[in-house]
């Protein structure tokens, strides 16, 4: 495929799964009262099982996207279905688990005390809450600090805390936005590592916030290239690096390519001007 | 705790040191030109110069430390004489603390309502504030006569004097903290589609915790003030109030001080009670 001849409004590609699209988005625009076009008709499928990375600069509407699909917010026009429903309708039959920017934990619950935090809320049997919560910080490697406060951890913990949280109650999609944008770059690098392992291990359909190029490129199985002013799709990126990845992937040539196939797509959607 | 015994007490006993030494030479500058008019008169005292009995005034101008001393101990035995300290300390701190749990209760309901209900913010909020610009001294012999008529008396009245004066930063200070969760914690509560209620119960009301104690100590000086000025300005028949306009009825000038001293002690006790609970209910903050 030549760079040309991508389409700008992209259908998934199938080949991972054959399944209808968990995730459908057809023609969504967002407008904001004072006139801001934050997504102009994007339209995406995303199958069951695939990580798929949203990528651009501020303002491209990426993560008013995924607010869209998680019904924090309503588009202007267009539809979104997330297996059949509605956001609203996925969103009361708890079908995501959403990880901010922030960590976002509750400075007056333990580490424990924050993952079984959704658990209460569901009104999940106490016996089923523990064996719940005990299990995912397993996942992410904290049960010797399922006791700590949250201020005792550093913020690469406290986001694993918060992705523990997001799993707990075993949804099938898992949004995430910039979850690794505050970190530093090796914390970054062992964080995106575990998050492949996390993937590949629960199952999950992953739809990922990043301004991160190697970040995208070393974790999705497709990026969706966003530019701003108005936000829009401007191209959908599969990224063919064979599973499982490991810290040599990013060393092959082929990640290169990929970054640099990325970086050019953004340069044509103007992703590179000055952000105002 | 991670401080030793020594290290928590000493900068308290430098500043009562460097009181002392302030004080000390304020006594006896205030009180010579006193001394020295009634030794002239030929008053009998258990002093020779008019230095030593700067000390020793019956109605000094500044009461000196031996004298303070004296008060105290005079008025703390029998305690629960009529005219001892610790009696009458105890029925201003009963009333204290009943208007402070009367001003929790009432600001606890005014700030969930100002935080669920923009109407309610609007058209009550300049009301809760003018309360607080009636002067109290005004205020309370006419909350007590109408309570009266009632057949509220006794310490009841003045525990509702405390409380009318101690809701309001209660009331500022929790709706701040119920209002303090960010948007990313709501809208996480919004994924989980958790209800009003468990928004309330599981991340305002914890998050507003700490808003609540500093807001509890302001309140708990203000219902301090509060009680001894409603037993002050009505009629009283206990409390530390009482004691202090029977004090300066009688001008007596060492009573009216050692009363001062009580009322700063027991303001120190309660708020160190209130930091205590606080320690107990929000054990997560370092």
């Amino acid at each position: 495929m030549t760079l040309a001849d991508t389409p700008a409004v992209a259908s998934a590609p199938r080949e991972r799964t054959g399944d209808p699209a968990l995730v459908s988005v057809r023609a969504v625009s967002m407008v904001y009262a004072d006139g801001t076009v934050a997504l102009e008709n994007a339209t995406l499928d995303v199958g069951a099982g695939e990580f798929v990375s949203l990528i651009g600069p501020s303002g491209c509407g990426k993560t008013t996207l995924l607010r869209l699909l998680a019904d924090l917010a309503e588009p202007t026009s267009g539809t979104i279905a997330i297996a059949g429903r509605s956001p609203a309708e996925a969103r009361r039959a708890r079908a995501y688990g959403y990880v901010f920017q922030a960590p976002t934990l509750m400075d007056w619950r333990t580490v424990r005390g924050n993952v079984l935090l959704p658990l209460e809320v569901m009104g999940f049997p106490k016996a089923e809450r523990e064996e719940r919560a005990r299990r995912m910080l397993a996942l992410v490697g904290l049960e010797r600090f399922a006791d700590h406060y949250p201020w005792q951890l550093s913020g690469g913990m406290q986001q694993r805390v918060s992705i523990a949280r997001a799993l707990a109650f075993d949804p099938q999609l898992l949004f995430m936005d910039e979850p690794f944008g505050a970190l530093d770059e090796i914390t970054r690098e062992n964080l995106n590592l575990e998050l492949l392992r996390l993937w590949r291990e629960t199952g999950k359909t992953v739809i990922f916030v990043t301004h991160s190029i190697p970040e995208a490129v070393f974790l999705s199985t497709r990026i969706v290239v966003m530019t701003p002013r108005p936000g829009k799709i401007e191209t959908v990126i599969p990224v063919d690096l064979p599973q499982p990845r490991s810290f040599e992937t990013r060393e092959t040539r082929r990640f290169f390519e990929l970054a640099t196939e990325v970086r050019e797509a953004l340069r044509r959607g103007h992703g590179f001007e000055v952000e105002d | 705790m991670r401080h030793s015994r020594l290290a928590a007490w000493g900068p308290l006993l430098v500043v009562a040191a460097v009181a002392m030494a302030i004080y000390l030479p304020l006594v006896v500058v205030a009180n010579y030109p006193l001394a020295a008019r009634t030794l002239a008169r030929g008053a009998t005292l258990p002093c020779d110069s008019a230095l030593a009995c700067t000390f020793f005034l019956r109605n000094p101008v500044l009461p000196a430390p031996n004298q303070l001393l004296g008060g105290i101990l005079a008025l703390s035995w029998p305690p629960g004489a009529p005219y001892a300290l610790p009696l009458n300390a105890w029925w201003t701190a009963i009333e204290t603390v009943v208007g402070l749990s009367l001003a929790a209760t009432v600001g606890f309901l005014f700030a969930v309502l100002l935080v669920l209900s923009r109407a309610f913010q609007l058209s009550v909020l300049p009301w809760i504030v003018a309360s607080q610009t009636v002067p109290i001294v005004a205020l309370a012999p006419m909350l007590v006569v109408l309570l009266g008529r009632y057949g509220v008396q006794g310490w009841l009245p003045k525990a509702i004097i405390a409380a009318y004066i101690a809701f309001f930063p209660i009331t500022i200070g929790l709706a701040k903290g119920l209002q303090s969760p960010d948007r990313l914690a709501l809208d996480l509560m919004k994924t989980w589609n958790a209800t009003t209620f468990q928004v309330f119960m599981r991340l305002r009301i914890p998050a507003s915790l700490p808003f609540l104690f500093t807001a509890l100590k302001v309140s708990t000086a203000a219902a301090l003030i509060g009680a001894i000025v409603g037993e002050m300005s009505t009629i009283s028949f206990a409390g530390l109030g009482k004691m202090l306009s029977e004090n300066a009825r009688a001008s007596d000038v060492v009573g009216t001080w050692v009363l001062m001293l009580a009322c700063a002690l027991l303001g120190i006790l309660l708020i160190a009670v209130v930091d205590l609970v606080e320690r107990l209910v929000t054990p997560w903050r370092r």
